[in-house]
């Protein structure tokens, strides 16, 4: 062992270049939110069950402090568990080998402290976060998704599966087609996979069954033609218990030659539950999780598909990730942006008509990091219903407001001059602050906000992007 | 010209005695008149008086077969016919007997047949769909859906075939007039008489001649030829039979092996088929070559047993098999003698005999046609629309078809070709040549 690694055995700490190193040889002794005061992880051991548990705690912690620790392996042979291999960041075949993972554990480091944490209105954002910001550490441009066995959908994603139990696995499969729709993946098709529509899970048996009574016990037979008088039927009825020979029992001939007087166009199933006769089998898919037997058209399929972060993913990870789409969507007094669009449009269309003047406003959290990462998901929630609350009781029921992002909140005021507008919106935004400073003791909130005038020679779009121009 | 002409033939019919009018048009009156008029007339009133008279009995046989709600299994064989299952399902679906099971063979089929017959299956609109992924003919298809039937009584269709919703219903209910009935055809009517001239003329035949022809047949107790089409069995009698033998013309063989057996076969008018029949007149010569053949190899070769006075003999089979070879071949090569007898006798009047000739069978075809309206079941479409193709008639029958058949009776006479009829595989007809089948 290099001169300066210093091994206490007692805390199983190694010491090294400045850095700390947690070595974990031990499932009992684990407590894994002692990770968080070590620069890294060393998990010493050859069995396979064993590290698999000890990386799925780590990885599959809520802390950031925890999952996005560098771990490494400390081992004698390869490792064959593929998730594990992805969750790893690199493998040692004995301590003396520790200066080479230095660097490694330094870039992590260095790259986990450009990352500003939130917290997440919902489980769902929290998760996408999750997965973002150790692709964002790991310089993971790609989240390939792994066959593997012991996942209950058959394919893993290993950072986002390690934080579901089996049973709800297919979980993840949601998360990413919501990180894809706000912008945070691009995706290419890889697979496709067949869950039971009961529990979601993926682990069936594929059997051949009577389509009468759905038995698997069945035998087969070959059904034969004879040509010279078109006599059909089973095998078995050309049989006879003396010799080996074919006879026709329409005819009495011998069957001499496959091809020349008899064929075999095709067979004949019997089952041996019900005796039902058929040629085409069902075929039934049956859970080994729920134990319910499926037709394979009931199976419900998903794809699976490779995810590639997106620059705007990049920036999610640094800045945080607040909330999905839906989670904003759903606070009542608001519409859909792109339903929010779509009236901006006829509302263009109307003032094209008409002498009238309308506008749109949007009012933006300045420091959106900083408050949700001092609020639970619950409070951040909260705190979105009370300021759509008080905009909705001072603008006009025929206003409509809606979410472009959990930080910036636009709306309609149509029919109003813009002077009043802006009176109104800026009388809001003093209501919102009187609002967070009573009901958010310790949290501050910086408002800016903008008013502008609807033009009907642009369109919506550039409405939109005039409007927040100056929040970006 | 044509007035020296119409001269010519006043001259002609003016100058004619009886005597001399049996002379010239003894073919006509002996032949075509006393046999396809005269005495068809006359068993068409027997028939219809003998119906009245069982009216009692039918309506108890009908009551027995409802009582007794047996399983009908229909079964459909064919070679590339998806594209017609679908109407036939919905029409067998309209059904007001519900007691049956539907199975579709596909013989082979390289068509879209195998994807259409197991959706339908799936789709619960058939009760079974079986493929067989090597051709092996007609026979062979109808045989394996034999093999899968549970229902007491058979009932063979064609797949371009469409059916009325009492069908099934009155194709079974002679089963329960007699006992000793095993087979009973259905009547077979023209879908596409429209189409064009050769189906209007077809329509016109499948009226006069197939239908009130079948009705006359099997009230003599000589009904020959259960179609293909359209035709119920009782399953254990074809199980006697063994099922179908090779083809082409294997509907008139099975009836033939039932009727040797002593069964009897009945012909029911008001089980109705509505069926394409070709719609050029290039399409129906293969048809017909191939329909005509069959006589041959079937009742001349195959079944000759039947003329052969010896333990099996029945007279009535010795006679359905004398009347059809005595009018389909004999006849028709009398024709020709008779052609003859008229070319070498009467060669200046030849112009007139032939347009008396013309006259006699189109007027003949006329009053058949309005008179036997009164004996049919029904029509599927205006009578009146077909009157003016009766002219065309004499044409059709007197000379296009007794060309045909008289080129099917010598192809088959000398060459044996329908063992070489592509519409069975080769494998098979090689078989049964060599087997004399």
């Amino acid at each position: 062992m290099a001169a300066d690694i210093k091994l206490d055995k007692e805390r199983s700490v190694i010491e090294f270049a400045g850095f700390s190193f947690l070595l974990i040889d031990a499932l009992d002794s684990l407590d894994v939110e002692n990770v968080q005061y070590h620069s890294a992880v060393i998990i010493e051991g050859n069995d396979t069950d064993f590290i698999r548990q000890i990386v799925r705690r780590i990885r599959g912690h809520n802390s950031p402090d925890i999952y996005l620790k560098p771990v490494f392996l400390l081992k004698g042979t390869n490792l064959v568990d593929p998730m594990v291999n992805k969750l790893i960041d690199g493998t040692l075949f004995s301590l003396d080998q520790i200066e080479l993972i230095v660097p490694e554990v330094e870039r992590i480091l260095t790259k986990t402290q450009d990352l500003h944490f939130t917290n997440s209105i919902s489980f769902e954002a929290q998760m996408i976060e999750k997965v973002i910001c150790f692709m964002y550490t790991c310089e993971i441009r790609d989240l390939d998704p792994i066959p593997y066995i012991y996942s209950a959908v058959n394919f893993a994603y290993p950072i986002l599966s390690v934080n579901f139990r089996q049973k709800d696995e297919h979980l993840t499969l949601d998360i990413l087609e919501i990180a894809e729709q706000e912008g945070l993946f691009n995706s290419t098709y890889v697979d496709r996979i067949y869950l039971c529509p009961g529990c979601q899970s993926g682990h069936m048996s594929y059997r051949e069954v009577c389509p009468k009574c759905g038995s698997s016990n069945s035998t087969t037979e070959d059904i034969i033609h004879h040509f010279p008088c078109a006599y059909v039927g089973p095998l078995s009825d050309f049989t006879n218990e003396i010799d080996d020979q074919l006879d026709c029992p329409k005819c009495n001939k011998r069957l001499r030659h496959i091809g020349v007087d008899y064929d075999k166009p095709s067979v004949l199933h019997e089952c041996k539950a019900c005796d039902h006769k058929f040629q085409d089998f069902n075929v039934k898919a049956k859970c080994l999780n729920c134990s319910q037997d499926n037709l394979v058209e009931q199976l419900k399929s998903r794809e699976i598909r490779k995810y590639s972060l997106t620059k705007k993913g990049e920036l999610a990870a640094i800045n945080g990730f607040v909330s999905t789409s839906k989670d904003i969507e759903e606070i009542i007094g608001t519409v859909k942006f792109d339903t929010f669009v779509t009236m901006l449009k006829y509302e263009i269309e109307r003032l094209k008509q008409t002498d009238g003047v309308s506008n749109i406003c949007a009012i933006h959290l300045s420091n959106p990091s900083q408050i949700y990462s001092k609020m639970g998901s619950e409070v951040q929630k909260v705190l979105l219903k009370d300021l759509v609350k008080v905009i909705r009781s001072n603008i006009r029921t025929s206003d409509i407001i809606s979410f472009q992002s959990s930080s910036t909140i636009i709306l309609s005021m149509n029919e109003i001059p813009t002077r009043i507008a802006k009176r109104i919106l800026s009388e809001i935004i003093e209501m919102l602050k009187r609002l967070i400073a009573t009901t958010f003791k310790d949290i501050e909130v910086e408002f800016e906000y903008e008013v502008i005038k609807l033009d009907h020679k642009l369109s919506p779009q550039l409405h939109i992007q005039k409007l927040t121009k100056a929040f970006s | 010209m044509f007035e020296e002409l119409i001269d010519n033939y006043i001259r002609f019919l003016q100058s004619l005695t009886v005597e001399h009018f049996i002379r010239l048009f003894w073919f006509y009156i002996f032949f075509e008149f006393l046999r396809y008029f005269v005495l068809e007339f006359l068993v068409l009133n027997l028939w219809k008086l003998s119906k009245f008279f069982n009216r009692k009995k039918y309506a108890r046989a009908k009551k027995d077969f409802m009582f007794e709600y047996p399983l009908v299994s229909i079964i459909i064989p064919g070679k590339n016919e998806g594209k017609h299952l679908y109407k036939l399902i919905t029409s067998l679906n309209e059904q007001t007997y519900k007691n049956t099971e539907v199975i579709v063979v596909d013989d082979g089929s390289d068509d879209d047949t195998p994807v259409i017959g197991r959706d339908l299956e799936k789709a619960g609109m058939i009760d079974k769909f079986i493929r067989n992924e090597v051709r092996g003919g007609k026979a062979s298809g109808a045989n394996t859906a034999l093999r899968f039937t549970k229902g007491k009584y058979i009932v063979h269709l064609d797949a371009d075939c469409s059916y009325d919703r009492d069908a099934i219903e009155k194709i079974i209910i002679p089963f329960y007039m007699d006992k000793d009935v095993a087979g009973v055809g259905g009547n077979v009517m023209v879908r596409n008489y429209d189409d064009s001239l050769v189906t209007s003329l077809q329509a016109i035949e499948y009226y006069d001649t197939i239908s009130i022809g079948r009705v006359v047949t099997s009230h003599l107790g000589i009904y020959r030829i259960i179609s293909g089409a359209f035709g119920a069995f009782r399953a254990d009698a074809l199980e006697q039979v063994k099922g179908w033998d090779i083809g082409p013309g294997l509907d008139g063989d099975i009836t033939v092996k039932l009727r040797k057996l002593g069964y009897k076969i009945k012909f029911e008018q008001e089980a109705v088929c509505l069926t394409s029949v070709p719609n050029t007149f290039k399409k129906l010569t293969h048809q017909r070559l191939r329909w005509d053949k069959s006589l041959i190899r079937f009742r001349v070769r195959k079944h000759k047993d039947v003329l052969v006075p010896n333990q099996a003999f029945n007279f009535l089979n010795f006679f359905a098999f004398m009347e059809n070879i005595t009018y389909n071949l004999v006849l028709n090569f009398k024709w020709y003698i008779y052609l003859l007898d008229m070319v070498a006798n009467y060669p200046s009047q030849l112009v007139n005999i032939i347009i008396t000739n013309i006259l006699l069978y189109t007027g003949t075809n006329f009053i058949k046609f309005v008179i036997y309206s009164l004996y049919r079941a029904r029509a599927n479409a205006s009578y009146t629309y077909f009157l003016i193709y009766i002219p065309c008639m004499v044409f059709y029958f007197g000379y296009y078809l007794r060309v045909v058949r008289t080129i099917a009776y010598f192809q088959e006479f000398f060459f044996k070709r329908s063992y070489k009829d592509p519409w069975n595989p080769e494998k098979t007809s090689a078989h049964a040549q060599r087997m004399k089948l």
